[in-house]
């Protein structure tokens, strides 16, 4: 079973590139079957982040029927177990993703066979990004302890489980229902109205809208964590938003603020393997053990289940 | 899920029923650093007028929990309403502190002590303590044969007592090279003897004299 992990936050610039990156490769230096996804499409620089200057093949090759299998266009990197599969050499227009073929890109990515597929989204909350983002069961939402950010994170989610209610209702229905919130309504008060205004036309629908929501689950990381900052945010964000949304979240960790990834994107380094001993990189490797036991409980419930 | 409005007093502070007004005033206080207008933790999350209402309704759960007799009527409206189980109900509240650091399991203390209370009542034990508190030369040896009747193993005298082992065999078998200094040594004798349950003070004058003439 492989763990589709994609990697949003509705800002840009908090370091979702770096993240996937560097969890990446800790996740490969564990001995699993690690690729990273660069799904920031029309921003695509995820390989420069695992010290690739450049890669020769990537997603456009899937997409003009070059290859058939996604995995082929699957580059190793220099780390043992990663490969990456990039959109670099993605057309100018590639931004602006045709419905089938986002739809074919997710369907293939959900076959890939490795142990961890780490998916870097883009910035913003645009149709695509959200999809990729729900193309999993599980989305670790990245934030930093700074108000712009907060606010883009608790937008995202927002947009996502609005997303969430569109792909479980056809248009005519998803149209009725969101003519009953206004752009003002904060993601709590959306998301109880909607499943209250579905479940009112359609009870059978209601319920199962209610039974994604709550099996899904945010997972959130806090990047850029200064001293100065609150050392509970996280834990607190996690007790408001498990009180007030119907989905599950779980706070990963912080990753400490650090002068060094900086030079590390300058010199175009891994920075996990050029500052193994900072305190970022610590960091980092609490969240891949959390990552390694949640895979783990993953794999020994379906066992359950198929007893 | 917009649903504090759904919550008492007790589940939105987020402490138990039986909560002391030590656990509800840190409760408070946490709230307080999540739902304030400076919190970034759900900065842009709740509008103004939402925040204003869920701030007041903490304020309101602080001042109704942290005060006796009004904490008193709220339990009983919540009984009367079903949320709260009658048995669950709280009579007296109490500024219980919470422990930091916790010393063995107290019930299994608990369970300790009343088996040797039960046990120092049978006839022929309370005939063999009186035997050796009406001595005038208490040795180790009778200390020792009261315990063995009684049925304690010097591990128990351990746990409860946090005597070490050595120690205990050492006052039992009157080695009085390693016996501590005396004030130590009293101290001990009167754990050990109110354990089994004896008249400490008897018992360690008794042990004392006993323990001076042999090292004459």
């Amino acid at each position: 079973m492989s763990c589709i992990y994609p990697i949003g936050g509705g800002k840009g610039g908090i370091g979702k590139s770096f993240i996937a990156a560097n969890l990446g490769v800790l996740l490969a230096k564990q001995g699993n079957r690690v690729v990273l996804v660069d799904l920031d499409l029309g921003g695509a620089n995820l390989h420069t982040f695992t010290g690739m200057p450049s890669v020769k093949t990537g997603i456009e090759k899937f997409l003009d029927k070059t290859v058939i299998d996604l995995t082929q266009v699957a580059v190793p990197t220099e780390i043992n177990n990663l490969s990456i599969i990039s959109s670099v050499n993605c057309s100018m227009e590639i931004a602006n993703l045709f419905a089938a073929q986002k739809l074919k890109i997710i369907k293939a990515i959900q076959k890939l066979p490795f142990d961890y597929i780490l998916l870097d989204l883009g910035a913003g909350t645009n149709y695509n990004t959200l999809d990729f983002f729900l193309s999993s069961n599980e989305g670790i939402l990245l934030l930093t302890p700074e108000p712009t950010s907060i606010e883009n994170a608790f937008k995202f989610i927002k947009a996502v489980y609005l997303r969430k209610v569109r792909q479980i209702l056809n248009q005519r229905e998803f149209k009725s229902v969101t003519d009953c919130i206004t752009g003002n309504d904060n993601a709590i008060e959306m998301t109880a109205r909607i499943i209250d205004a579905v479940a009112e036309n359609d009870p059978e629908k209601g319920e199962l809208l209610r039974k994604q929501l709550t099996e899904y689950q945010f997972k959130f990381i806090i990047n850029q964590f200064r001293k100065t900052v609150d050392a509970k945010l996280g834990e607190k964000i996690e007790k408001v938003c498990n009180r007030y949304f119907y989905s599950k979240f779980h706070f990963l960790g912080n990753v400490c603020y650090d002068e060094r990834v900086h030079e590390s994107i300058y010199s175009k380094k891994i920075f996990i393997n050029k500052y193994s001993y900072t305190v970022s990189a610590i960091d980092l490797s609490h969240i891949v053990k959390k990552l390694e036991k949640n895979r783990l409980a993953g794999r020994l419930e379906s066992i359950g289940s198929h007893e | 899920m917009n649903n504090s409005e759904k919550l008492n007093y007790y589940e939105l502070l987020e402490v138990p029923v039986d909560a002391s007004f030590f656990e509800i005033r840190h409760a408070y206080r946490d709230a307080l650093l999540i739902y304030d207008e400076d919190s970034l933790s759900t900065y842009s999350l709740f509008p103004d007028e939402e925040r204003a209402v869920l701030l007041k309704r903490i304020e309101d759960a602080f001042n109704i929990l942290i005060d006796a007799t009004k904490r008193s009527e709220y339990d009983e409206q919540l009984v009367k309403s079903g949320k709260l189980k009658p048995s669950e109900r709280l009579t007296r509240y109490q500024d219980k502190s919470i422990p930091i650091f916790r010393t063995g399991s107290s019930a299994e203390k608990n369970i300790f002590f009343k088996k040797v209370q039960e046990k120092v009542k049978e006839s022929d034990i309370k005939s063999l303590a009186e035997e050796i508190i009406a001595k005038e030369l208490i040795s180790g040896q009778d200390l020792k044969k009261l315990r063995k009747a009684i049925g304690i193993e010097l591990e128990e005298i351990f746990e409860v007592a946090r005597i070490s082992i050595s120690m205990l065999k050492a006052i039992e078998n009157n080695k009085f090279h390693d016996l501590p200094s005396l004030v130590y040594l009293k101290n001990f004798l009167k754990s050990y003897a109110e354990i089994l349950h004896l008249d400490s003070e008897k018992a360690v004058d008794g042990y004392i004299i006993n323990l001076t003439l042999m090292q004459k």
